[in-house]
């Protein structure tokens, strides 16, 4: 047992329909690993499966050393907020804690004390004795995150924690995700849609598809071994549109474009990962300033739609 | 973390749910408008306040015994399905309490509404029964009667809420079979026929009711009619050893026979 959480050819059948199939990971301490995936990917079914909601069908996994066949004690090491958690309406975020921490034989006292932290360290302590009925959404989802963190996991699931919040919301949450991870060194996987926020905190990235992991490795490594740079938008001053347009054309395996609403812009598109940097040296090289040059084709999203949508790669 | 979850801190919370989200009151302030109705009916109506003093007492245990059960039962019936429905199960889930704890604590929350309606009952039974020294003997006999087919129902509710694919068909299961239950003893007096026994007898509510009025309007020993509880006793161990030995495998996140 090397790290927090190892996962080995962990599978789910449902019927006929396989929604989890031979995942393999494995995870450190302080590690915040991005799942990544269409609907329907098995992004949901595989927080079930470590969180011990569902049985796998096949394969294992070990939180923190304690093996998969053990439930009750898995639940005790990881800390989940699921993806579509409901929440007493009627009770005080306070009150929902302690409960949480009383299921986990937590001494009433103590949760009482534990719950007062936890609240506070979701930036709740003014609403912590308000009814939950009365909190946003965003305020709800900080609960949740409290809430799986009543055990000081080792690792804690959250499945599309800034599922429906606003900007500010998901950037407070992000941030509570680092806390988790950078503070008290907790294994976080987070499962997600948006993909800057696996770009702005995730340490390593596994991409779901068809319920198998199509890729994982590092955000960079993804982006570089996927996402193969095709094409690029370059800004130049309105005069020197047509003089940078012959530069380019004139450069093997480039052709470019210039559309009427953005006449400075020109759309270049490159054969070879390589070609963009000579399209661009070639630009440079005839004395056309570059006011900006974009890259399509090198960030997680590209990467992302490549392997989940059938893209040419 | 210094032990392991006891199922009082689910009954606990769940007793809290009920008595403090509203449903609760709700259904004892029902349930006792409907009791002074029948208190009131027994006591004055010219039609039937011909009935002795006994019967009326009789009469009103009755009705505080078999609603006090429904509304048990309703709630019972919610109990698992509702979370599901509700998305909280899943987070109670993700605990270490066994799922046979958070069953019994559930029976143990629903059963606290019984327990309140039968302290409801109790001062009509008293006024009704003032001046009759068998007040006493039918709060004995009620709570006992009761507390068995209480339990009984309550069990049988959770483990329809556990194995429903929704809380609809949950409450409609349970509330059906409380009626067929209910019905015969509505029937007109069957003559007596050894069928006509057998009806009562293996039904739990309709042979409760028949003990009760056995002892408290024709007076008969309290062991005398024992072979009638038969029938509730039995639905209490069936139902309860189902949850108990049963239940926990559907207390999970997807219902049905077959959710995983």
């Amino acid at each position: 047992m090397v790290g927090a959480l190892e996962v080995e050819g962990l599978t789910k059948v449902f019927g006929r329909r396989v929604a989890v199939d031979g995942l393999s990971f494995t995870a450190r301490p302080g590690e915040v690993v991005g799942l990544l995936g269409p609907n329907g990917a098995g992004k949901t079914t595989t927080i079930r499966l470590l969180s011990t909601v569902l049985k796998p069908t096949d394969g294992r996994f070990a939180v923190a050393g304690v093996e998969s066949t053990e439930p009750a004690r898995i639940r005790r090491r990881v800390g989940v907020l699921p993806e579509s958690s409901g929440y007493p309406g009627y009770v005080t975020g306070t009150d929902y804690l302690v409960y949480h921490a009383r299921l986990f034989g937590v001494e009433r006292r103590a949760a009482a004390e534990l719950a007062g932290k936890l609240i506070a360290g979701v930036d709740l302590a003014e609403r912590a004795g308000s009814r939950i009925s009365t909190y946003s959404r965003g305020m709800r989802q900080r609960l949740g995150v409290a809430r799986a963190m009543v055990n000081d996991p080792d690792v804690v699931l959250l499945d599309e924690p800034t599922l429906g919040l606003d900007p500010a919301g998901q950037r407070q949450m992000l941030g509570i995700v680092r806390r988790i991870a950078g503070e008290r060194g907790a294994t976080v996987v987070l499962s997600t849609h948006m993909l800057h926020e696996v770009e702005q905190v995730c340490s390593r990235v596994l991409i779901l598809d068809g319920g198998k992991v199509v890729v994982s490795g590092t955000v960079d490594e993804v982006t570089r071994a996927v996402a193969v740079q095709r094409s690029g938008r370059l800004r130049v001053p309105p005069g020197l549109v047509e003089r940078a347009r012959e530069v380019l054309d004139d450069v093997s395996g480039v052709s470019c474009e210039v559309t009427r609403e953005r006449p400075d812009v020109i759309t270049v598109r490159v054969a070879g990962a390589g070609d963009t940097n000579t399209a661009l040296a070639a630009v440079l090289a005839a004395r056309v300033p570059v006011l900006a040059f974009e890259v399509d084709g090198a960030r997680l999203d590209d990467a992302f739609l490549a392997l989940t949508r059938g893209e040419p790669r | 973390m210094t032990k392991g979850p006891s199922w009082r801190v689910v009954a606990v919370q769940e007793s809290r749910d009920l008595w403090v989200s509203g449903r609760g009151p709700v259904l004892l302030f029902a349930y006792s408008v409907l009791l002074s109705v029948i208190s009131y009916l027994a006591g004055t109506n010219q039609v039937l306040n011909f009935l002795e003093q006994r019967e009326a007492v009789n009469l009103t245990l009755q009705v505080a015994v078999t609603v006090g059960v429904l509304v048990t039962l309703l709630v019972s019936a919610d109990a698992v399905s509702g979370e599901r429905e509700r998305g909280t199960l899943e987070s109670l889930l993700l605990t270490p309490m066994s799922r046979r704890g958070i069953l019994v604590g559930k029976l143990t929350a629903a059963l606290s509404l019984w327990g309140a309606a039968f302290l409801v009952g109790i001062p009509y039974l008293w006024v009704l029964g003032r001046g009759v020294e068998l007040v006493g003997k039918a709060l004995v006999l009620g709570v006992a009667v009761g507390t068995v087919l209480a339990v009984a129902l309550a069990a049988f509710g959770l483990l329809v809420s556990a194995v429903s694919n929704s809380n609809k068909a949950s409450l409609a299961v349970s509330f059906l079979v409380l009626l067929a239950l209910f019905a015969p003893a509505q029937l007109p007096p069957m003559p007596t026929s050894w069928i006509g026994d057998a009806i009562t007898r293996v039904n739990p509510l309709g042979s409760a009711t028949t003990y009760l009025s056995a002892v408290l309007v024709k007076g008969h020993d309290w062991t005398r009619d024992l072979s009638y509880l038969i029938s509730p006793v039995v639905a209490l161990l069936v139902a309860g050893g189902l949850l108990v030995a049963v239940g926990p495998r559907f207390v999970r996140l997807i219902g049905g026979v077959n959710g995983s």
